[in-house]
């Protein structure tokens, strides 16, 4: 596929749609959107970017190019952690939907919330602790609290609530969305005029989920209705440490196999290995054995259960019931019971995990000079041979094994987060990781396992290869709302 | 041999690459979007709500392109070392308008030194052949010709001191304690000037000013212009040489000097003398008992509070951190120090603030954005010079925030400061005194040294 570079021309087109406020190709300004790091290590310096306002402006930039057959790559406001989905080659226009930065609509009774591209989850925390203390929306917890709400909900991951009810993807309704030939879709139950966004299968065949996992290949989202939740006073987390990854696979089944109950009280479940403690200092400032961190009570591998409760006695319940099926699980079942010990939370650290949204998933760049999740889906029994695999993976190139394992409705899938810290100064380790991330892929592929967010030129070709049926549909289906193939062209190996 | 702009940003480039564009810089409080505050208030610029994170890089504020925030400005950095990009009058015109007051390094998680990275940059942009910007170019060319920006002649450098009565500290040969006056409190708020020194003469201080004394470099190690700075360095450093201790009362002087100075040294030399700001001498004889202040029936009931200048606070605070960084054998263990030392060196004009309440009766109250998530006033980074409107609209940001505590007289600790703060407060109608912690117990006569020996 060929596109155009845009000129001098197209820019006067943009400045002519959004005012010359609002559309630039100046160099410096184009350099600065780019984004090396957390999620993708590819991204190329956009020829314009243009910041609209206006649903119509996305309208009217969305045909321009699609006429003259420029690339579009729309951002919402956060790079990386909740977006992270830059410009690649051709470049193109990137559109920094930043100014679409309004809470729309806060309704208690149906329970959601209506926002902007723009606004970041930081800004929903802030406005619902503000005006509605008594709920709160489903925030990723550790992506940055620059990251966006509708950037999460594209990427249908992870959020505070994921092991209560399930993918971040599940906890949006409907939204609106522009599509390069001009159309704006509502989907769900906004398809209809006079209809809240209560229902997300709305009228028939689903076109939000066809949208989810996207990455910006087929339309710019300019609107969605975000589930909220209770945000009730009575929380805590509980920890339990283990040895080995097959001990906490499987006392977090257990759980998690439970469905009612504790299972929909432990809102986020997650866990991994020391060196997630470690890797958040500089490599020469930490001590690398695991002696010193068992001496400060750290097991090799963990699981913490976050609970919600609406009273301390419902909190008591699901704390003690946790502990109860830990202790058995230690007795029974366990591969290495000594190993499996509760551990204790000094009130502050209990604080701290609770606090949402945080930036715990950020300092990973201060071993070295860089860091990169490379995330898959698992069924979650095998979330154990995952972590010995990709650890195993990591040592050989020479990485920290450092590994984040999170359930995803109640251990029906595990997301499995490797985070590959390194030097991204040193081309030699960036060909490193790359080397690791194919091997590693191939491998992950064969077993059935799937990329979080595919990266372009390993994951989704890799994946697609394997899969031609699925992605002959997905580009006849793609064709029918860009015909031209503009959205965010090469993203996911389309077209 | 000193260091030119592109070296530093070379010596930098691991730091660099450590963002990962995460954006938390935008914010104050960028970890505690839950944090309680003030609520919402309307100001001259605008409606604010204190509470959680909230935006405070004047810069993006006020640009709102990405390449305006810190973020986009580290990945320029970046480009710029990997070739990606190439140093322009576009890339001038969007580094330049930054403050550099360090918010956003206050900020990171990967403790990115940002500010030393955005001057760096900025003084290779310029070794490069891009011209400064007009303005830069004028003040540029008055610190060559007198040895300050602000185009005042050497000869009338301590005339303040003369008018005062205090002639007598004029090259005072006898002192070991030299007080290093600075441009802005020597030729623009000779109130600071005169209170300082007045301060030291109560407290029974020898002091000496230099007659050789020349504008520190600040606003040249901030604008790229590297050369200048360097020049104004060294003939400060000959200067000063022979004194063992010299005390401050600019912000930006004693942060130039203590800590910029230094990094733009050969790597063979070391500051000649110990420095110190004249608010850490105050508060340090506060906390020996040593001083106390007077009852004040005009200040009593007035609602004060303090803003943080950057140099002094957050600048030192960074440093500091960076520092123990670097000496620290287990980072795990020593970052608790590390705050508190940080949280301890926020603390100490507050001392005096504090004891201001309790000796005279003032009502301090704190803004919402303090100590490391203070907002800058907008003066600093040859913003000031460079670009007024900005840096006064930054200005009354702050002011609306002082307003929206319902504050009578808004303090700080910097001239600089000072001056932006109070040229925004008449702009804008802000309806405050702005006066410095100094001066304000300079003014009002509040010393009471009976208790020093």
């Amino acid at each position: 596929m060929s596109y155009k570079l845009p000129d001098d021309k197209d820019l006067d087109a943009m400045i002519g749609i959004v005012g010359k406020e609002y559309a630039t190709n100046n160099k410096a300004i184009t350099a600065s959107y780019l984004s090396k790091s957390v999620m993708g290590l590819e991204s190329q310096i956009p020829d314009i970017v243009v910041r609209p306002k206006y649903i119509e402006e996305i309208r009217k930039i969305l045909l321009y190019c699609s006429a003259e057959k420029i690339a579009v790559s729309p951002i919402s406001a956060g790079l990386s952690g909740g977006f992270a989905c830059p410009t690649i080659k051709p470049a193109g226009v990137m559109l920094d939907l930043g100014r679409m930065n309004r809470i729309i609509e806060v309704d208690t009774e149906n329970r959601y919330v209506v926002v902007e591209p723009g606004v970041t989850i930081g800004e929903l925390w802030a406005y619902m602790h503000k005006n509605y203390p008594e709920w709160a929306p489903p925030v990723p917890d550790g992506a940055p609290p620059a990251s966006t709400v509708m950037g999460d909900a594209i990427d249908r991951g992870f959020s505070l609530y994921t092991s209560s009810v399930g993918p971040q993807g599940d906890n949006f309704m409907c939204g609106e969305i522009v599509f390069p030939n001009g159309d704006i879709v509502r989907t769900g139950s906004w398809a209809l005029p006079f209809a809240k966004p209560f229902y997300k299968y709305g009228l028939g065949p689903d076109i939000w989920s066809f949208l989810m996992g996207s990455q910006g290949t087929l339309g710019v989202m300019t609107k969605v209705a975000v589930k909220i939740y209770p945000h009730p006073k009575f929380k805590t987390v509980v920890v339990w440490g283990m040895s080995n990854p097959e001990d906490m696979q499987n006392l977090t089944l257990e759980i998690g196999k439970q469905e009612f109950g504790i299972a929909h009280n432990t809102v986020m479940v997650q866990g991994g290995n020391y060196p997630l403690v470690m890797t958040r200092w500089p490599k020469d400032k930490v001590p690398h054995d695991y002696e010193f961190y068992e001496q400060l009570g750290i097991s090799k591998w963990w699981m913490n259960w976050e609970c919600w409760a609406q009273t301390q006695e419902e909190l008591d319940y699901v704390v003690n019931r946790i502990n109860k099926m830990a202790e058995d699980f230690k007795k029974n079942r366990a591969k290495d019971p000594d190993s499996i010990k509760p551990q204790e939370l000094h009130p502050k650290q209990i604080a701290s995990r609770l606090k949402k949204p945080n930036k715990i998933a950020v300092p990973y760049a201060f071993w070295e000079a860089g860091f990169l999740f490379i995330t898959f889906y698992t069924p979650w029994n095998e979330c154990a041979h995952f972590a010995e695999m990709y650890t195993a993976a990591m040592e050989k190139y020479g990485f920290p094994p450092v590994m984040w394992i999170a359930s995803i409705e109640r251990c029906r899938q595990a997301i499995c987060m490797p985070i590959i810290c390194f030097d991204s100064s040193k081309q030699s380790d960036l060909e490193k990781v790359q080397d690791m991330n194919r091997e590693t892929t191939e491998y992950a592929l064969k077993q059935g396992w799937l990329n979080y967010r595919p990266d372009p030129y390993i994951h989704a070709p890799l994946t697609y290869s394997q899969a031609g049926m699925y992605w002959k549909y997905l580009r006849m289906m793609k064709k029918t709302f860009d015909p031209n193939m503009i959205m965010h062209p090469g993203r996911l190996a389309l077209p | 041999m000193a260091k030119t702009g592109m070296e530093r940003l070379k010596e930098l480039k691991k730091e660099i690459y450590k963002c990962i564009h995460c954006k938390a810089c935008r914010f104050a409080y960028s970890g505690e979007p839950s944090r309680a505050g003030i609520g919402e208030f309307t100001g001259k610029q605008g409606t604010v709500l204190y509470e959680g994170m909230i935006d405070a890089c004047p810069a993006g504020i006020e640009y709102g392109w990405e390449a305006f925030w810190n973020a986009g400005k580290i990945w320029i950095a970046r480009s710029i070392l990997s070739g990606d990009l190439e140093f322009s009058d576009e890339v001038r015109d969007v580094i330049m308008p930054c403050i550099t007051c360090g918010q956003c390094s206050a900020q990171c998680e990967n403790k990115i030194p940002t500010v030393d990275i955005i001057e760096s940059l900025r003084a290779a942009c310029i070794e490069s052949g891009v011209p400064m910007i007009e303005k830069h170019q004028l003040v540029d060319r008055l610190v060559k010709e007198l040895n300050n920006p602000y185009g005042g002649k050497a000869e009338e450098r301590f005339k303040w001191a003369k008018d005062a009565g205090l002639g007598k500290y004029i090259n005072n040969k006898n002192a070991k304690v030299g007080y290093y006056v600075g441009c802005t409190a020597s030729y623009r708020q000779v109130e600071v000037a005169v209170a300082t020194a007045k301060i030291f003469e109560q407290l029974g201080i020898d002091f000496t000013l230099i007659e050789e004394e020349v504008c520190c470099g600040s606003p040249f190690f901030r604008v790229g212009a590297v050369d200048t700075a360097q020049e104004l360095m060294k003939k400060n450093l000959e200067a000063f040489k022979n004194l063992d201790m010299v005390y401050f009362s600019c912000a930006g002087c004693y942060r130039t000097i203590t800590i910029d100075y230094p990094k733009w040294m050969a790597e063979d030399e070391k500051l000649p003398f110990k420095t110190m700001h004249a608010f850490e001498l105050v508060s340090k004889l506060i906390t020996e008992g040593k001083i106390e202040f007077k009852p004040n029936k005009e200040l009593k009931g007035k609602v004060v509070t303090y803003h943080d200048p950057c140099h002094t606070g957050r600048h030192f605070a960074l440093e500091m951190e960076q520092e123990m960084i670097k000496n620290s054998k287990n980072l795990m263990f020593d970052m608790r120090k590390i705050n508190k030392a940080i949280d301890e060196w926020f603390e100490i004009p507050r001392v005096i603030l504090r004891k201001l309440e309790e000796d005279v009766g003032i009502k301090f109250t704190e803004m919402y954005r303090i100590k490391n998530n203070s907002m800058c006033c907008g003066a600093g980074g040859g913003v000031r010079a460079g670009y007024p409107d900005f840096s006064l609209r930054t200005a009354s940001l702050r002011c609306d925030e002082a307003n929206a505590i319902k504050a009578d007289i808004l303090t700080t600790e910097c001239p600089f400061c000072w001056r932006n703060l109070s040229d925004a407060n008449d702009q804008y109608n802000h309806g405050m005194q702005v006066m410095g912690v100094l001066e304000m117990i300079s003014k009002y006569n509040l010393l009471d040294t009976s208790n020093l020996k």
